[in-house]
């Protein structure tokens, strides 16, 4: 007899590690799956808006999860997950190492940086290109670099680069900053930093390691010399396996309700791979959260 | 034992886990943190030509990111 489970978490980020806390304290017979531990959280420099802690960083919060998963006996699968398939009313997930049967699934999948696709840009990855700045930002201590992105994540790259760069353009595609005030605060009140607003880039330039971009603004061609290149220009749901399975918005999120509910009987989501648009970790916990037991109710009403 | 070095910065999640990673195994290594030495980060990118971190360096050869199968191929376990 196949074994079948009554919940599959996908991806171990804030929303799926919730949901697994949950699935385990509530001894459902359950597995998350995910190719690594953590999702965004691990590439945050500072936490400083999660309920219950003053001030962290994405390390000290990624280590203190792993406790706590320890604590409640969360165990991930490491494995990666090539597809789940409708089957009467549950579903098969299929890993590179095995094949799932469950009677619901949560997805937790979480989201990527958005690229530029522009010229140069995969040449240059890890040569002065980086879509995290925290990680290989150092590396560009003393030099100039150009900053991609107008929100959250690019203001928040340009005040931990305040230190280490030498010069900060950060360009902007529209006419204004979309970031929290506190940022930009920071930002305005810096003369290492350059905003050029209207500005789109169109190349990174470089020989063996990036030397420089190309942009337009207003209709000119432009050239700055930077040795580093940061794009934060937005994040893509991890969900294009799904397409075919459940419905997702313009954006590509998978659609849900308040209560994590998709367009399919059986299946939820939550946290950023979600149709909330609002990436943080307070709402991944608790939609993760919402997604679990309305799953487990779920299953009472199937059972 | 191979000589092994870890080229690092504090802020780097992938960093802490390769290490963490590492002292799991038993594995001895030396931490270069790169964000505070200029001048082996400067030797970091001309030997590998990569501007990224973590970087391991076992006996020479260099592998970049924490990517647990050419480690471990490279540590001969």
């Amino acid at each position: 007899m196949v074994d079948v489970y009554e919940t599959i978490i996908i991806g171990a980020g804030i929303a799926g590690l919730t949901a697994a806390m949950y699935a385990s304290r509530k001894r459902m017979k359950y597995e998350i799956i995910s190719t690594d531990f953590g999702g965004q959280f691990l590439v945050s420099g500072e936490v400083l808006n999660y309920p219950g802690i003053v001030k962290t960083t994405g390390v000290a919060f990624s280590t203190i999860m792993q406790k706590q998963m320890d604590f409640n006996g969360v165990k991930i699968k490491l494995e990666t997950v090539k597809g789940v398939k409708k089957k009467g009313t549950g579903f098969v997930v299929t890993t590179n190492k095995r094949v799932y049967e469950t009677k619901t699934v949560i997805m937790t999948t979480g989201s990527k940086p958005r690229k530029l696709n522009v010229p140069g840009e995969d040449t240059f990855a890890k040569k002065g290109v980086t879509y995290c700045a925290i990680c290989d930002g150092p590396l560009f201590n003393g030099m100039e670099v150009a900053i991609m992105g107008g929100g959250d994540s690019a203001l928040e790259a340009v005040d931990f680069m305040k230190n280490i760069a030498s010069k900060i353009y950060l360009l902007v595609r529209g006419d204004k900053l979309i970031a929290h005030e506190y940022l930009q605060e920071s930002v305005k009140s810096n003369d290492k930093v350059e905003v050029l607003f209207n500005a789109e880039t169109t190349e990174i330039l470089g020989g063996k390691l990036v030397s420089g971009i190309k942009f337009k603004q207003q209709g000119e061609e432009k050239k700055l010399a930077v040795r580093g290149v940061i794009i934060e220009i937005g994040r893509i749901p991890n969900t294009n396996s799904f397409s075919k399975l459940v419905k997702l918005d313009e954006h590509k999120h998978i659609i849900i309700d308040g209560q994590g509910v998709t367009s399919v009987p059986g299946l939820f989501a939550a946290g950023d791979c979600a149709s909330g648009h609002e990436y943080q970790y307070a709402i991944a916990a608790g939609q993760g959260c919402m997604a679990l037991l309305k799953a487990a109710r779920y299953l009472v009403g199937t059972k | 034992m191979a000589e092994i070095k870890v080229y690092s910065t504090p802020t780097c999640p992938w960093c802490v886990k390769l290490k963490d990673w590492l002292k799991e195994k038993g594995v001895e290594f030396k931490d270069i943190d790169v964000s505070v030495d200029h001048e082996a980060a400067k030797e970091m990118v001309e030997k590998s030509g990569q501007m990224g971190v973590p970087q391991i360096e076992i006996d020479g050869k260099i592998i970049v990111g924490f990517d647990k199968e050419k480690i471990e191929e490279a540590l001969g376990k």
